[in-house]
């Protein structure tokens, strides 16, 4: 019942977003809160509920918000009610519905976002803006750092807060993959090397629309071959190359490359069930307890990819049409705090890298940092994210989702 | 040879129904499950604690409240249009039956896509949107569902009652709706069941205010690894209707062999005498 046909959903959403570049009021003036006394913010929040819709199919990210995040709201007056969705671009459908109504009384009051549905949000003028450079717990936070401040190429401008950062990861069962790839180039040779074994999700799901761009980094040069905002000249001299690639790697892939999987659930299954041996995701976290519950075999290993991987961050946005803003930016501080981003980053909590400079941290809370238990699957953020290499902007994903249907699906 | 036939048919129909749930059902006592073993190699209950902590028995309660809330607007209002259509009250049956066919010729979703913008707009509560959109969806099946049982049933029925001193109301309540009521359960559990199992609308035009079983059991099978709980909360959210519903073809039967409805004078005295 999850499972719509994603055009569908993408006209949809596109004539949702049509409707309110129609019909939506003038945005909002960013911010009422720039100058407020946080004092004052935290006063208003008491007593208010916040809706934070996010993506519900991470049974550990669930339990965090309800059981750590949740109640130490609750010590601020701010109730947090939890609303799982399939796909975050459920949440994106709702707010934009209450955009283009002109609600501003909506039911969406914080969302856990990124992205392409950032970017979404962003040209409808449906987040609030100029808040997030505000928070008090921003100051743990690097002003240098990147990966928070553009979301996939589109500046962040105050208008979502930093929750935290992922690196894309390949994972091996080491038990069947004696001999792993050291590059991206190189797992591509590899999976040349041994027919059936290694597949990719069809773009343009989420996980596989992540892999092309990958594949794209590794046979351009590196990030710095690719121009980060989308040009069509780039465009045409860049992907031929990818796409002979991958239209020769086809045949090499499981079940010759004619089907691929749906997601990376899909994908996951396929790689518990020893069909393939690799899988890969973009939120390592879950890796830990995928294997800890068995789904995953206990040889389960991260690819340490040299050229380094695609990195990102994720974050909390509060929509304009939400009636509960200053609890919204409560919880959005509270869950950049030192103690939450500490108790999130536990492998056995759930295992989310933190956004936080531990730099900029006071050495009580960099010493909890340092205490942190070792995944044995998963290794250290700074291991993982070694050579990480930035995202495209999200213009860049629809032509390459489109170009890999046209040139790689299409023609066989 | 028909028998033979029929029964084959009826076997068939019954593992194209069942055998899509058998892994569900392994998957719901299973702890460990992974290839290439045929059965689980550890059972257990975890999937339904992990489902029970993500807030099941609540969900399925919501669930519940908005199937009964569907089927509380939707069974009156399409036993009065299967009246209608049944009895061949109206001198356009056809724009009727035009009408009806409209929210299942167009999907839920697109329904709910075009008109969650007007009902925030009109600025009805959430759930009364919610209840109100699914009794649109449900209003086909309860109309069709009771336009067939009107149908089956002579509207001399009425004017006999009214000939016997009954008052219009009297012969609408206490005559015709005993004579249809196997169908009119039958029309209230369809429109149970849209508000019981929808996910689109609950989700979208609730605003995620009612987070029912569906909902839950999307997002939760959106993600890897869950496989026991996603079973858990799939089978509880699959039994509780393929219950209602046995139940419902048991009385339905039962009642149509004590009260045969196109034997006219009958049901009168019957049912007078009931009282």
């Amino acid at each position: 019942m999850s499972a719509r046909p994603v055009s569908l959903a993408a006209t949809a959403l596109a004539s949702a977003l049509l409707v309110s570049a129609c019909a939506a009021p003038a945005a909002d003036s960013p911010a009422t809160s720039a100058d407020r006394p946080w004092d004052e913010v935290l006063a208003e929040a008491e007593g208010q509920t916040v809706d934070l819709w996010m993506y519900g199919g991470d049974e550990r990210g669930n339990a965090y918000v309800d059981d750590v995040l949740a109640p130490a709201a609750a010590d601020l007056g701010v109730t947090v009610r939890r609303v799982p969705v399939a796909d975050t671009k459920d949440a994106m459908r709702r707010l934009l519905a209450e955009r283009a109504a002109g609600e501003d009384e909506g039911s969406v009051d914080l969302v856990w976002v990124n992205g392409d549905n950032f970017a979404t949000g962003q040209e409808a003028g449906a987040w609030l803006c100029g808040w997030s450079d505000d928070l008090p717990n921003m100051r743990y936070v690097s002003d240098e750092d990147p990966l928070v401040s553009e979301d996939f190429g589109v500046p962040v401008e105050g208008c979502e807060s930093p929750w935290h950062k992922a690196q894309f990861t390949f994972a091996y069962d080491s038990a069947r993959v004696t001999d792993p790839p050291a590059t991206v180039a190189g797992l591509l040779d590899w999976a040349e090397a041994n027919p059936g074994r290694f597949t990719y999700p069809a773009p343009p799901d989420f996980t596989g629309s992540v892999f092309v761009r990958q594949a794209l980094y590794a046979l351009s040069g590196g990030a710095e071959g690719v121009p980060a905002a989308f040009d069509e000249g780039a465009y045409d001299e860049l992907t031929p190359a990818l796409w002979e690639r991958l239209r020769d790697l086809a045949p090499a892939l499981w079940r010759e490359g004619r089907t691929h999987p749906r997601d990376q659930v899909a994908l996951d299954r396929l790689f518990a069930d020893g069909q393939v041996d690799f899988t890969m995701t973009y939120g390592p976290a879950t890796l830990t307890e995928l294997v800890e519950d068995g789904t995953f075999a206990p040889t389960t290993r991260v690819l340490s990819v040299e050229d380094g991987t695609i990195g990102n961050a994720s974050f909390l946005a509060i929509p304009a049409s939400s009636p509960d803003q200053a609890g919204a930016m409560a919880v959005a501080d509270l869950a950049l705090s030192p103690e939450q981003q500490v108790a999130k980053a536990d492998p056995d909590v759930w295992g989310q890298f933190t956004v936080l400079d531990i730099a900029l941290l006071e050495d009580d809370a960099a010493h909890a940092f340092d205490r942190l238990p070792d995944s044995p699957v998963v290794p250290a953020y700074d291991e993982l994210s070694r050579n990480a290499q930035p995202e495209l902007s999200s213009s860049w994903v629809t032509p390459l989702d489109e170009g890999w249907r046209r040139e790689v699906l299409g023609r066989p | 040879m028909t028998r033979v036939v029929r029964t084959a048919g009826l076997v068939l129909a019954l593992l194209w129904l069942v055998v899509p749930l058998a892994p569900v059902l392994v998957w719901a006592g299973a702890e460990r499950w992974s290839f290439p073993d045929l059965l689980p190699r550890d059972w257990g209950v975890s999937g339904w604690r992990e489902a029970a902590s993500a807030g099941l028995p609540l969900a399925l309660l919501r669930s519940l409240v908005l199937g009964l809330a569907v089927a509380a607007v939707a069974t009156p209002l399409g036993v009065m249009t299967g009246r209608v259509l049944g009895w061949r009250l109206t001198g356009r049956p056809r724009m009727v039956v035009a009408l009806l066919l409209v929210p299942l010729v167009l999907p839920p979703f697109a329904v709910a896509m075009g008109l969650d913008v007007v009902l925030i707009r009109v600025g009805l509560h959430e759930l009364v949107s919610v209840v109100l959109l699914l009794s649109v969806v449900a209003i086909p099946y309860t109309a069709y569902t009771s336009a067939t049982a009107f149908a089956r049933t002579s509207p001399e029925l009425e004017a006999q009652a009214r000939a016997l001193g009954a008052t219009p109301r009297q012969a609408r309540l206490r005559v015709v709706l005993p004579a249809v009521r196997g169908s009119i359960l039958v029309a209230a559990l369809l429109a149970f069941l849209v508000g019981w199992s929808d996910y689109v609308v609950t989700l979208l035009v609730g605003g995620g205010q009612l987070v029912t079983a569906p909902v839950l059991l999307g997002a939760a099978a959106s993600g890897s690894g869950n496989d026991a709980t996603v079973a858990a909360m799939a089978l509880a959210t699959v039994a509780p209707p393929v219950v209602l519903v046995t139940v419902a073809a048991l009385r339905v039967r039962g009642s149509g062999r004590t009260a045969p409805a196109d034997r006219l004078p009958e049901p009168v005295p019957d049912h007078e005498r009931m009282r």
